[in-house]
Formats: C-alpha cells, sequence, structure tokens
C-alpha cells in the first residue's frame, strides 16, 4: 500500500513559526499554476454561468439583458422537455452503463484465461473505445444499420429482418449500440485489472475446498471484483452522462425529441436558441442534479479509490 | 493423460470463443479500414463485397477535400494542450504526493469535482467568453480549453505514478542535499518517465477525439478533424468509402496511440486509481 | 488417512524441461508427519503442490490411499491444505471461511455449524467465528486456515511453509500446537519449511531436497548422525557442521599441522583415498594444548553457552572458519591463538568429489 510520501510537520518545538509558512507556500508553490489555471477555466466560468442564469438574455435581442431572479429556474423545472432529456439522460446513461459493463466483465474474464494470442485480442477489443466518438456515430449510421445498405440488416437477412431503418425506428436503441459498443472496452480494462490483481492463492484454497469453476466465480471471484464493478460503473456513468457526439452525428436529438439528453438539450437552447439567460439555468440545474449524484458517487468513487490502490 | 486432453481441448475453445468475440468488436472499424479502399460502387451495395479492387481515390479525395488543414490543426491543438497539461500537472501532481500540502485530499478533491462537472455547465460564459475575446475560430484557444479538460486526469494519473517512486530512494537524495527542483528532475522524472509518456498519450487520445468544443467554437480555420467529419452528415450521404477515409484517418493517430498506451490505458481512464 | 507415495515423479519449470522437482521417490506412511524442506528453488514447494493438484505432473505418479491421482482435480483427492499467506477468503467471515469446503461438498447447515464449532475449539478461536479476516491478527489468521483444514477430516494435511509469517515467538509457540495436534488427530500430514530447526522437532521424518533432487530421506536424528552428502551435513543442525579438507594416507588423517586417526573399523571405508572431507560438529571440538592451530575471529555470546568462531589452515592457501561450542563461562580474546582437539571418536568422513558419505561415528 503505497503511502504519501511524508507529511509536514506542525510547529515542532523550537522551529520559529515564519520558516514553517515558509515551507508551507514552498509545497504549495508547484500546485499553484495548476490549481489557479483550472480555477480560471472552469470555476470563474461557472460562476458566471450561475449569475447568467438570474437574466433574461437573448443574444438574438441585443439590450434584452436583465435580471429576472428565479423565473429562469421555474421555467425550467416546468419545462417538459428539460424532465425529457432528464429522463433520457438517466435511461442511457445507466442503461448503457450497465449492459457494457456485464459485458466487459463477460469479456475480462475471457481474457484472463491462458488464451492464445491473448494480447492482439485485447488490442482488437480496446479498439471500439479508441475510435473517434464521431466516426463511430458516422459509421454506424452509415455502413451498419443504413436500411438498405447497411451491414447490420445483410447479417439479419436470414432471421427475416428486412431493411429495417434502425437508426429512425429505433434511435435510442441504435445510439445505445454505439455507447455500448465505445464503452465496453472500458469497463473490460477496469475489470481485467481487478482479475489480474487477484491473489492467486485464494482461488487454490477454494480448488482444494472442494468448489467447481462457477462456485469458484460466485464465491471467490465476485465479492473480490465488486469494488472494481462499483469503480467501473460510476467512473463509466460519470463518463456516459456527457455523451454528446454520437447524438449529434446519428440522429440529431431526434426523431423529435426522442434521444436528446441533457447535454444536446442544453446545445440546443444555446446554440441554436441563443437564449443565455434559460441555457444558463439549464447548466445549473444539470449541474446541481450531477452535484448531487457526484456526491453520493464521490464519496464511493474515493473510498473505492484507496481500497482499489494498493491491490 | 484423460486431464491433460480434456484440458487441451477446452482451451482451444475458449480460444477459439475469444478471438471471435474479438473480431465481432473490431469488426466495424476493419470494415471502415476495408471500405475507405473501395471504389464507392464497391461500398454503396446491398450485400457487402469483400472481394474488390483496391484504390486511393477515397483517401485523394480526401486530402483534396481539406482534412489535411484539419488534421494539422488537430495536432497543433492536441501536442500543445498536452505540452501545457504536462508543464502545469507535473509540479502539480508533486505537490500532491511527494513533499504533500497539508490538505492534499482537498486538493485531490477539487480536480476530480472538476471532471465531473459536465462541460455543460461552463460552455455557456466560454462560448460568450471566447466570442468577445474575439477568440473563435482559434486554435490556441483549443488548446487552453483541452488543457484545461485534461489536467484532473494527468494530475491524478501523474500522482500516482509519482507515489511508485521508493521512499528510500527520495529520502537518499534529501539528505544528499537536492532541494524541491533538483529531487523533480534528476531523480523523479527519470524514474516516472514511462509513465509521463503514458499520461501525455492518454491526452492526447482525449484531445484529439474531442468534438463539442471544436464543434463550437471553430469554424473554418481552426476546424480539427472532428468537425471535418461533420460535413460527411448530409451533404456526403452517398459517399461512403470517402466517409471512410475520412473516419479511417480521423481514427488512426489515436488508434495507434492506444494500442501502444495500452497498459497505461486503465490508469488513465481510472485517474490513476487502478495500476 | 492415507498413505502417499511419490513415484518418480518429475515436474519442470513452465515452458521449459528443466525439472523443478525431478524423479521424486518418497513414501509417507499413514499417520506419519513428513517434512519436506530444503532451501528456496529446491522443490519443496513444488512436490506438495503436486500432491495437491495444483501443479500437474509430467512424469511418473502420485497415489494417495493406493490410488494414482494424476490427472485428478484437487477436490476429488481429499486432501486439506494451509498456505503461507493462508490464502483467507476476505469477504467471509472466519465461520464461513472455515465451513466453505464443507458447503462446497454439501454438508447440512446445521452438521456444519457442529462441525464449525470443533474445529474453532480445538484452536481456541471460537470467539472469533463472525469477524472478518482483516480483522484478525496474524497468529489468529494462521489458525483459521489450520481450522479450515482440519474440520474436513481430509486423508492428508498439506502444509506450505503455515509458520513462516509468523513473528520469531508465535513461530515456537505454533510450531509445538500443530505437533501436538497433528498428534491428536493422527493424519497423515506433508509439511514443507526452509527452517531445519521446524524439520527436526516436528517431523517424525524428514526428506531433504536440493535442486528439485531427495537427497536423505530418514529421521532427524538419523539426518543428523549420519548425513548422507557434505550438503546435509552442512544444512542440518546449527550451527553446521564443520567441515575441513583433510589429506589421507594409512588411516591418518591430516589438517594443518594435526593428526587424527581414523578409528579401525572405518579403515576399510576411507580405503586408499588421499583426500577426504572431514565433518565433526560443533559440540565435539574442544578446545586444548595442542592440535590444529587457528585464530579467533568472531565470539558469539549466546547466554547459555558461547559459540567461538575460530580461523583454521587445514592447507597451504585455504582458510577454513571453524565453530565451536564452549562453555560460557570462559573468555576469549579476538586474534588469540588456539589449539583443537578434534577426537576421532566423533568425525565423519566425506568423498572429496562425490561428496557422499563414507563413514560416521557408530550409534
Amino acid at each position: 500500500m503505497t503511502a504519501i510520501a511524508e507529511r509536514p510537520t506542525a510547529s515542532a518545538a523550537g522551529r520559529p513559526p515564519t520558516s514553517d509558512r515558509r515551507e508551507g507556500w514552498r509545497r504549495r508553490g508547484p500546485l499553484m499554476p495548476a490549481l489557479i489555471f483550472t480555477i480560471i477555466v472552469t470555476q470563474v466560468p461557472f460562476l458566471l454561468t450561475l449569475f447568467y442564469s438570474f437574466q433574461s438574455w437573448n443574444l438574438l435581442r441585443p439590450g434584452s439583458f436583465h435580471f429576472v431572479g428565479l423565473s429562469n429556474y421555474v421555467a425550467v423545472v416546468k419545462d417538459a422537455e428539460f424532465r425529457n432529456a432528464l429522463w433520457i439522460t438517466v435511461l442511457t446513461t445507466l442503461g448503457a452503463a450497465i449492459i457494457a459493463l456485464v459485458l466487459g466483465t463477460m469479456l475480462a474474464l475471457l481474457l484472463e484465461r491462458q488464451v492464445l494470442g491473448r494480447g492482439v485480442i485485447r488490442t482488437l477489443l480496446i479498439s471500439p473505445f479508441l475510435v473517434m466518438p464521431a466516426a463511430a456515430g458516422l459509421l454506424w449510421k452509415t455502413t451498419m444499420f443504413d436500411p438498405v445498405y447497411g451491414l447490420v440488416n445483410w447479417v439479419l437477412t436470414p432471421f427475416g429482418v428486412h431493411n429495417v431503418d434502425f437508426v429512425g425506428q429505433f434511435p435510442l436503441a441504435s445510439v445505445m449500440t454505439v455507447m455500448v459498443w465505445r464503452w465496453t472496452p472500458f469497463m473490460m480494462l477496469i475489470m481485467l485489472a481487478g482479475l489480474q490483481a487477484q491473489p492467486t492463492d485464494v482461488i487454490e484454497a477454494a480448488r482444494v475446498d472442494g468448489a467447481r469453476p462457477f462456485a469458484i466465480f460466485r464465491e471467490v471471484t465476485l465479492p473480490y471484483l465488486r469494488p472494481y464493478m462499483e469503480l467501473g460503473l460510476l467512473l463509466g456513468a460519470i463518463y456516459i452522462v456527457g455523451t454528446f457526439d454520437e447524438i449529434y452525428i446519428m440522429t440529431q436529438g431526434g426523431p423529435g425529441t426522442a434521444t436528446t439528453n441533457l447535454p444536446y438539450y442544453l446545445y440546443q437552447r444555446t446554440f441554436q436558441g441563443y437564449d443565455i439567460g434559460q441555457a444558463a439555468s439549464l447548466g445549473v440545474a444539470t449541474v446541481i442534479l450531477t452535484f448531487i449524484v457526484a456526491s453520493v458517487a464521490l464519496r464511493t468513487v474515493f473510498r473505492l479509490f484507496t481500497e482499489t490502490e494498493g491491490r | 493423460m484423460a486431464a491433460q486432453k480434456r484440458t487441451g481441448a477446452a482451451r482451444a475453445g475458449w480460444t477459439a470463443l475469444a478471438w471471435l468475440v474479438g473480431i465481432v468488436f473490431f469488426f466495424p472499424v476493419l470494415w471502415m479500414v476495408l471500405t475507405s479502399f473501395k471504389q464507392e460502387r464497391d461500398a454503396y451495395t446491398t450485400t457487402p463485397h469483400i472481394v474488390f479492387t483496391p484504390t486511393l481515390d477515397q483517401y485523394k479525395a480526401v486530402f483534396s477535400g481539406g482534412i489535411g488543414t484539419a488534421v494539422a490543426n488537430s495536432a497543433i491543438a492536441t501536442i500543445f494542450s498536452t505540452l501545457l497539461v504536462l508543464v502545469l500537472a507535473i509540479p502539480a501532481a508533486y505537490a500532491l504526493s511527494i513533499r504533500p500540502i497539508k490538505r492534499y485530499r482537498d486538493g485531490l478533491f477539487f480536480f476530480i469535482s472538476t471532471k465531473m462537472l459536465p462541460i455543460v455547465a461552463a460552455i455557456v460564459p466560454i462560448f460568450l467568453a471566447v466570442r468577445n475575446l474575439g477568440a473563435m475560430d482559434n486554435i490556441w484557444t483549443m488548446v487552453v480549453l483541452y488543457a484545461a479538460m485534461n489536467l484532473p486526469i494527468a494530475v491524478w494519473m501523474l500522482r500516482s505514478f509519482f507515489l511508485e517512486v521508493p521512499r528510500e530512494t527520495l529520502e537518499a537524495a534529501r539528505l544528499d542535499g537536492a532541494g524541491v527542483r533538483q529531487e523533480l528532475t534528476e531523480v523523479m522524472l527519470p524514474v516516472v518517465a514511462p509513465g509521463v509518456a503514458a499520461t501525455a498519450l492518454i491526452c492526447v487520445i482525449f484531445s484529439w477525439n474531442e468534438f463539442f468544443f471544436a464543434l463550437n467554437l471553430t469554424a473554418t480555420r481552426a476546424a480539427t478533424v472532428p468537425f471535418f467529419l461533420v460535413g460527411f452528415i448530409t451533404s456526403e450521404g452517398l459517399y461512403w468509402a470517402q466517409l471512410s477515409a475520412a473516419a479511417t484517418l480521423a481514427s488512426l493517430p489515436v488508434l495507434l496511440a492506444g494500442w501502444i498506451a495500452q497498459k497505461q490505458l486503465v490508469r488513465g481512464l481510472s485517474m490513476g486509481a487502478i495500476k | 488417512m492415507a498413505e502417499i507415495t511419490y513415484e518418480n515423479a518429475t515436474r519442470h519449470f513452465p515452458g521449459g524441461t528443466i525439472p523443478a522437482v525431478d524423479a521424486l521417490d518418497l513414501q509417507i506412511a499413514e499417520g506419519e508427519f513428513m517434512v519436506l524442506v530444503g532451501p528456496s528453488g529446491s522443490g519443496k514447494t513444488t512436490a506438495l503442490r503436486m500432491l495437491a493438484g495444483l501443479e500437474d505432473i509430467d512424469d511418473g505418479r502420485i497415489m494417495i490411499g493406493g490410488k494414482d491421482v494424476s490427472g485428478v482435480a484437487p477436490r476429488d483427492r481429499d486432501i486439506a491444505m494451509v498456505f503461507q499467506n493462508y490464502a483467507l477468503y476476505p469477504n467471509k467471515t472466519v465461520g464461513e471461511n472455515i465451513g466453505f469446503a464443507l458447503k462446497m461438498h454439501g454438508v447440512e447447515r446445521s452438521e456444519r455449524d457442529r462441525r464449525v464449532k470443533e474445529a474453532a475449539a480445538l484452536l481456541d478461536i471460537e470467539g472469533l467465528l463472525d469477524r472478518k479476516p482483516k480483522q484478525l491478527s496474524g497468529g489468529q489468521r494462521q489458525r483459521v486456515a489450520m481450522g479450515r483444514a482440519i474440520v474436513r477430516e481430509p486423508s492428508a494435511f498439506l502444509m506450505d511453509e503455515p509458520l513462516s509469517n509468523l513473528d520469531a515467538k508465535l513461530r515456537v509457540a505454533t510450531r509445538a500446537q500443530i505437533a501436538e495436534l497433528q498428534r491428536r488427530l493422527g493424519v497423515t500430514t506433508v509439511y514443507v519449511t526452509h527452517d531445519q530447526v521446524e524439520a527436526m522437532t516436528m517431523g517424525d521424518r524428514v526428506a531433504l531436497l536440493k535442486d528439485g533432487k531427495l537427497q536423505q530421506c530418514a529421521s532427524p536424528q538419523e539426518l543428523y548422525d549420519r548425513p548422507a552428502n557434505t550438503f546435509i551435513a552442512g544444512f542440518i543442525g546449527s550451527p553446521p557442521m564443520n567441515l575441513l579438507p583433510a589429506g589421507h594416507q594409512d588411516g591418518k588423517l591430516t589438517i594443518g599441522d594435526a593428526h587424527v586417526e581414523v578409528p579401525e573399523a572405518h579403515r576399510s571405508e576411507v580405503g586408499r583415498l588421499d583426500n577426504v572431507t572431514l565433518g565433526v560438529r560443533p559440540e565435539h571440538l574442544r578446545l586444548a594444548e595442542e592440535g590444529m592451530a587457528g585464530t579467533v575471529s568472531l565470539v558469539e555470546e549466546l547466554g547459555a553457552e558461547i559459540h567461538l568462531h575460530v580461523r583454521t589452515k587445514p592447507a597451504d592457501g585455504e582458510e577454513v572458519d571453524v565453530v565451536l561450542r564452549t562453555d560460557r563461562h570462559a573468555r576469549y580474546r579476538l586474534g588469540e591463538t588456539v589449539h583443537l582437539d578434534i577426537p576421532s571418536e566423533h568425525i565423519l568422513a566425506f568423498h572429496p568429489e562425490s561428496t557422499e558419505l563414507l563413514f560416521a561415528p557408530q550409534a
């Protein structure tokens, strides 16, 4: 277990307080540039977002900037489209994350065995994650899902499937397919790391104790992997919540609002509606929601970080 | 011996399954590369053509279509933002691991929290600020934004590498009179150099693939590769082979980077939590 | 309870042809406590794992209770194992850990609980049944690992250096407990260790391995009194046997400027060799007025006795450090010249090239 190399000593007897403070600043020094940079580029904008959320301001109507208090937020809460976007976000995030986790775990178990060419297979399997998301969306929409010329239709023809417009008829499923395709490697890598860190002697003890392979998996491996699964799910969800590229490329949020998630909805309001006040309040609302979920998640993630560190 | 024969067959079975799964997952990528070498008439077909006469026409078309500038822009944004990230993150990670500040946990918490808040929260004022500063469609804007985007991951990842330096080596250096800067350059950096490389590769992957900022804050001069791909959504509806060529070019650098940094990918993705 | 036989058992290092265990022939009787001992890399752990079924047998075979177990899975061999790092199931309580094997074999809940309690009582860990391994001390974990093994009432116990992670004092106490437990239960036990003290005190018989080959298998006393070669002689006993090169002529051995007679009964075993390796245990050397000369190089005071290290020159150019055990009341100075008396009735001789035993004192 790697511990922090050294903890700063609080004013030890005989140490003049100024030297202590100087040491403190000497230690803080290296952190400052990164800290300041991050604050300027992320926190200040957020504060501004907060500020704008209390204004009414549409870029298309210059001079419309004025204070309206909480009315933007009221509008958000009443906004059916917002609630729809929220629902879509929750659905796609949880759905994609969970499916990717299950698939990823299965793949990790497969790859953990002494299979010939393991390294090559792993390289193949991580590719979906590396391919540019925008490119992936484009490819799946055209070469895979096209009703007439797409591969998926061709592959499913023996099963009686003909010229199905996947993106048009099953937009959510189509988008989620691409999301799962992209994120399964992520889950697989995390689970693989967990499997490889597993102490072999406990497995051997289980073998000697009479457990068959499935019992070993259920009683020993699965409990061991739980923190990794939680970490994968949480971290994955955090990344997946912000999905934008695939939706923009494949469905543009549609048909209608069938695939409009929160990031896309915000994009629409900002860059198509140019309603800054509304968009800002949407942004803040999203942040508040994310923050609530994240602070629960953060505590768990932090605990998991320290639990898996040094395993 | 019966047992060995059994395990031999079982092993072959698992191997076959693993390869099957690997190929299925990889197939869309493979198809993308294959299609990029086809004539359009071979690409836009109801039944897939596996045999065809390859051609470089699509790549030529894509290059004359302007992907060259996009690639250059992406390269600048990626390389410089990564450099900026390293310059900021290395000292920061140092301050959170080797000679930690008193409240290093808070520092870490802060960085990870900025990663958790979706970009959506900041896009409105960033968009406005960039516009008002006249920095729209400017590649250096992207450099700054990408750096901010990758900084938290880099800090966490580098910190996890720094923690692996054996304590005794550092103590020996300190006893020999090394100051902070020497500790960093003479002792640590040589040891964590592979870790720094891995962090850089992860930043490259995320910067190169970034779409949202590129879409909204660039236009013609600073357009990066993802932005270039957008042109294929509507207008080039029937040019699948060309689309595949563009997609292949777009994905190639990161595919290679990811294949090289494979082992470190987990670390980067889990922000250093898992080795 | 079962007898165990290794017949020409061989296991290669993974991916190669170098044997980790080389044609091992060993017979372990029912209820016997057999210790496999040797330095690191001697193959002792591999041999144990082959018995457990955790390593394949590349050549030869292993029999448990008269049945060939090659290719049989560990769970079907009716053996229980105590691992070096205990290998407890971290997510289960102590009670669940101990009862796990019974659960896997389909034993009913009530019967399981009864046997777990029995085993826990035997090891004095009844109060810990609801705790998780991470809440236990090293010694407690070790006992849980033992409990897990004994609850199964198997044909054989396999133990892989179970004491090596305990501190010295605990080790001595636990050693006695394990020996007593085995005597009480009477289960055939194969015990691996690198510590020759453990081997000598616990085993009915001890099998010494080196580089995958069996050197000698005998009772502790036999190993001590009649080691089959110089390696065994130097391994067993602490401090180890002193080994000195000696010239030989007509029943007289010459070491440096001293002479030792070969006992009458053993002259024929030495035969016409010009050189032998002479062996004498530290407790048999005496300081005398005359004898082999040497200088004191180290004085180790152990409280009850003193280990005296003396640098000698048995032959031109060679220097050998000799250890003797002496009275604690004596005083010695570093660099002091002393003379050693090598009593003829206590010497052993080994072949200078093959290192095999030529003769040893009669019991």
